[in-house]
């Protein structure tokens, strides 16, 4: 059970920020709160006495998203069903919204945040996966003499551990800013105990654009999550697979590269397994994904249509 | 602790209360505004009996801190249709029987309506995609998918409305589809069950649980609880007025932990309060001394020479042991062409019922002391509660409120008796709420299972003799388990018929969680070897595993493994049309080549999948309020 003296709900950045700044040791910031909550109860936290909840749901300058300079900055406060149901997003972010379907549920999706999400820096955090793979930063901001101030950090370097961040003291994250990736295909990989509402035990994003022919990698990006202690990129993989052409020998002789990548310390044998079935899967399924076009499998196999 | 200000729209109208600043959106709507619709099955996010919309966008109130309902709108089940309406969602439940013990029902109804407001046109794929946040255990889903297609199509005008309808019964109820009586209660949300009740001058109540699988107690501290600002009383096993002890067979259980504890989760001490918030507090003030005892982890163990002893009337520490014997199993076995031996374990089970464990005990103006819960067994509960309470039996009275799901894990008296203790000291009404993470760890489960088993077989499939054999984990305390043993030995061998039989079934005392009644009563464990056993046969003896069955089914005229005659049997029957529904390709298992023709067809379930609604145009949210 959750309890606290005060919970406050700041309606500006600056209001939170000081709301923060002065918020007695052992205060907690409050965004969908869909993971505190479950962590104050027997078998994790237990009972739990916070002095502050500062929720930052209702901080304007926290909502919404913009687009420019081919990229997409997200407002803290964007929520995971927003992958699904605003176009824009969806077709800007094109493994979001596969990432999106597989997270929590449509319940959860409505109240749950990207920003949160990243911040709890779980290892097996679906988000973080396709944030990486869409060349994700973070954006904090805290203030300093009254005047708010910004910093902006990959968020692959930002997640440093389980459940260990770069975040200062008396910082709110106010943004996620992600790659514009229209025009890729992408995807997401899951394995977990059930469909809806399962943590992930490992997770792996993939956005991939061809040549307009369909015949030729032009731009891979792939990344694994609950794999290791922190997000995993496989730049290597995706520097291999850029120039050659489209075909299933390839991307399974590819993948199997992948399973170095993995660094967890339970399940290993298990965990690369899934890593070259997944990496697989997530190319052919993001080649499948991109939008109008025609995929042009190079090893005399079918054809793919989008 | 600053009050928070909310205003806010429920169901339609302004509501402007004060509340703490760490209540949940699911506290404020049941506690305050006593719309109990709103279930809470986990409180984790993870059941779904606590959905909402807020602002027209469905959540599960237990993961919503109620700051954030402030200036929203707000609907519950009870919101959905005018009092004494349904509306066609509700109507459908009702119509296709999508309603059991109803406490996912509410929950169900909100997803349902959900599904149909964001997609009026949703497919089967994505309406089971969109009630993937709600469990149910034991509705099926079958029917309420039924049900949210039969009212998409009666709301998008592809269906009369008549279809929601009970359909005309004709000269006989049999073979006709007629509603439930209690259904629009469920799928209202109108139905009380024990946690959804208040009374005036409620007190809350809050069990200590030993974090020790086997301890003595040293000590129990209660003074810095009993001194705490709303404690109203804090009962240990010293409150107990009477003989304490229950059980479904042997009283071998206290009301609280006596002397010793003997599991995980086994209850030490209680606390009623003003409110549930100080109970847990005071709980947590309690304090406990234990010296820990060696404990018994795996059944094989209990029955060691030396091993340590759980319960002193039980020195060997044996809950119960069923023989049966028929015939003769060495002559049996000598005649056999063939032996085949295994062995089969099965694993602990919690029931998982939506409605954790609740309750209320009041004592009446005429000293009556009265308890209301979701019991399976409340006379024997009766009889046991005035010996624990030294009461004339006419001075106990017990009511069975709506059992949100039992399975069997509802026959214990696990926390009735705490109650009426604390409810007799105080003279309050007493309330106690299971959380989701007590019910699992208090409730008793399935037994855990180790069958050694011996088949003897003529070469034409003919079971000349078996040797059953069966170890099970009681856990700490023996609740059904002589029942278990029982049913499970009596159907130990299936429905064959076998002159020669020697079936052991044994339940020892473990200081694992209590294994208790549980759907099949012992018979899953025992046909789950049995069957096995059977296909083993089959491939041993190069047979078709139906042939072998026929073979040994019991017939009218068969006697039983306990010799009862039969003068019915329909297992011919079962077979025949097991065998037509599966399309069986008939023959000995190890004979197929690699495509069988019974495998993939047109009724295979599929691979599960999401994204069922990226195959459809994005949905039109504008659309959303022209449904339900």
């Amino acid at each position: 059970m959750l309890t606290c003296d005060t919970y406050h709900m700041p309606a500006s950045l600056t209001e939170a920020l000081s709301l923060w700044a002065t918020a007695p040791e052992g205060s907690r910031l409050v965004s969908g709160g869909t993971d505190i909550l479950p962590w104050a109860r027997e078998g994790r936290a237990g009972d739990v006495h916070l002095p502050e909840l500062i929720d930052v749901t209702r901080i304007p300058e926290l909502s919404g998203h913009t687009i420019a300079n081919r990229r997409v900055y997200l407002g803290a406060n964007t929520v995971y069903q927003d992958f699904l149901t605003n176009p824009e997003l969806r077709k800007a972010l094109p493994c979001m919204p596969y990432c999106a379907i597989w997270f929590a549920d449509d319940q959860i999706r409505e109240q749950a945040t990207l920003a949160g999400n990243l911040v709890n820096a779980s290892p097996v955090a679906d988000g973080t996966p396709a944030v990486v793979a869409l060349n994700g930063e973070i954006e904090l901001a805290r203030l300093d003499n009254g005047k708010v101030v910004r910093r902006i950090l990959p968020v692959i370097e930002f997640i440093e551990g389980p459940g260990k961040t770069k975040i200062a003291p008396h910082e709110i994250v106010t943004s996620v800013i992600l790659d514009a990736a229209d025009g890729y295909g992408g995807s997401f990989q899951k394995v977990g105990l059930r469909r809806s509402l399962v943590i992930s035990v490992a997770c792996c994003a993939a956005l991939v654009r061809t040549d307009p022919a369909g015949r030729v990698f032009e731009s891979v990006r792939l990344a694994l999550g609950g794999v290791g202690p922190r997000p995993i990129r496989l730049t290597q993989v995706e520097a291999a697979l850029v120039g050659q052409k489209v075909s299933r020998a390839v991307i399974k002789d590819i993948a199997t590269q992948a399973a170095d990548a993995v660094a967890s310390r339970s399940r290993q044998d298990y965990r690369r397994d899934v890593v070259v079935n997944f990496v697989r899967a997530a190319l052919e399924e993001a080649l499948a994904n991109q939008p109008g076009g025609t995929v042009n499998f190079q090893d005399g196999e079918e054809l793919a249509h989008a | 602790m600053p009050k928070l200000k909310l205003e806010l729209q429920v169901n339609g109208r302004k509501v402007s209360r004060e509340a703490e600043p760490h209540q949940r959106l699911l506290d404020f709507l049941r506690d305050d505004l006593n719309l109990t619709g709103t279930k809470e099955g986990c409180g984790a996010g993870e059941c779904g009996t606590c959905s909402v919309f807020v602002d027209g966008k469905l959540v599960k109130s237990c993961l919503m801190p109620v700051a954030k309902a402030a200036g929203t709108s707000v609907q519950t089940i009870e919101g959905l249709a005018a009092p004494g309406d349904l509306t066609p969602v509700q109507k459908a439940f009702h119509k296709t029987g999508a309603s059991q013990c109803g406490y996912c029902i509410p929950g169900m109804v909100m997803a349902a309506t959900s599904a149909l407001r964001e997609n009026p046109n949703a497919g089967i794929e994505e309406i089971k995609e969109r009630l993937g946040g709600n469990i149910c255990r034991c509705t099926g889903y079958t029917k309420i998918f039924e049900a949210v297609e039969m009212a998409r199509d009666v709301i998008a005008g592809e269906m009369p409305a008549a279809v929601l309808e009970e359909d005309a019964v004709g000269e006989s109820f049999i073979g006709a589809n007629v509603r439930r009586l209690d259904a629009p209660s469920k799928v209202s949300g109108r139905l009380k069950y024990a946690a959804d009740m208040k009374m005036p001058d409620m007190l809350q109540m809050q069990v200590l649980r030993s974090p020790h699988a086997h301890a003595r107690i040293m000590s129990i501290d209660t003074s810095a609880a009993e001194a705490m600002d709303g404690v109203a009383c804090v009962i240990t096993s010293a409150d107990v007025p009477g003989k304490d002890g229950f059980g479904v067979f042997v009283h071998d259980q206290p009301t609280m932990a006596t002397g010793k504890v003997r599991y995980v989760g086994e209850a030490v001490a209680a606390v009623a309060a003003e409110d549930l918030l100080i109970a847990r507090r005071a709980v947590a003030a309690i304090k406990v001394e234990y010296e820990p005892l060696p404990g018994i982890f795996f059944a094989e163990d209990a029955r060691k020479p030396g091993a340590p002893v759980l319960h002193d009337y039980a020195p060997d520490n044996l809950v119960k042991h069923i023989p049966i014997r028929k015939g003769n199993v060495e002559a049996g076995f000598a005649q056999a062409d063939i032996i085949l031996e295994d062995d089969f374990s099965t694993q602990q089970v919690e029931h998982g019922y939506l409605e954790p464990e609740a309750g209320i005990a009041y004592v009446d103006a005429d000293d009556v002391v009265v308890v209301i819960s979701p019991s399976q067994n409340i006379s024997h509960h009766r009889h046991m509660l005035a010996e624990i309470i030294d009461k004339p039996i006419n001075k106990v009275r017990f009511i069975m409120s709506p059992v949100g799901g039992g399975f069997g894990g509802k026959e214990d008296m696990i926390y009735q008796g705490m109650l009426a203790i604390c409810a007799m000291k105080t003279h309050r009404p007493v309330q106690l709420n299971f959380t989701r993470e007590e019910s699992i760890i208090a409730s008793a489960k399935r037994h855990p299972s180790k069958v050694h088993y011996k088949l003897g077989l003529k070469k034409d499939g003919r079971i000349t003799a078996i040797e059953f054999s069966m170890l099970s984990d009681g856990g700490a305390y023996g609740m059904s388990s002589e029942g278990v043993m029982r049913k499970a030995a009596i159907l130990s061998c299936g429905p064959y018929e076998v002159d020669n039989l020697k079936i052991d079934t044994v339940a020892v005392y473990t200081n694992n969680t209590p294994s208790g009644a549980f759907r099949t009563f012992g018979g899953m464990q025992a046909q789950f070897a049995t069957e096995s056993m059977m296909d083993m046969a089959a491939e041993a003896l190069g047979m078709d595993p139906f042939a072998i069955r026929r073979v040994n089914m019991m017939k009218v005229g068969s006697r039983t493994h306990t010799q009862q005659e039969l003068t019915t049997a329909s297992l011919d029957r079962v077979l025949d049309a097991a065998e037509k529904a599966s399309r069986w390709e008939s023959g000995p298992p190890t004979v197929r080549g690699p495509a069988r023709k019974d495998m993939n067809g047109p009724d295979t379930r599929k691979p599960c999948t999401l994204g069922a609604r990226f195959e459809t145009a994005t949905p039109g949210p504008t659309e959303a309020e022209k449904v339900a």
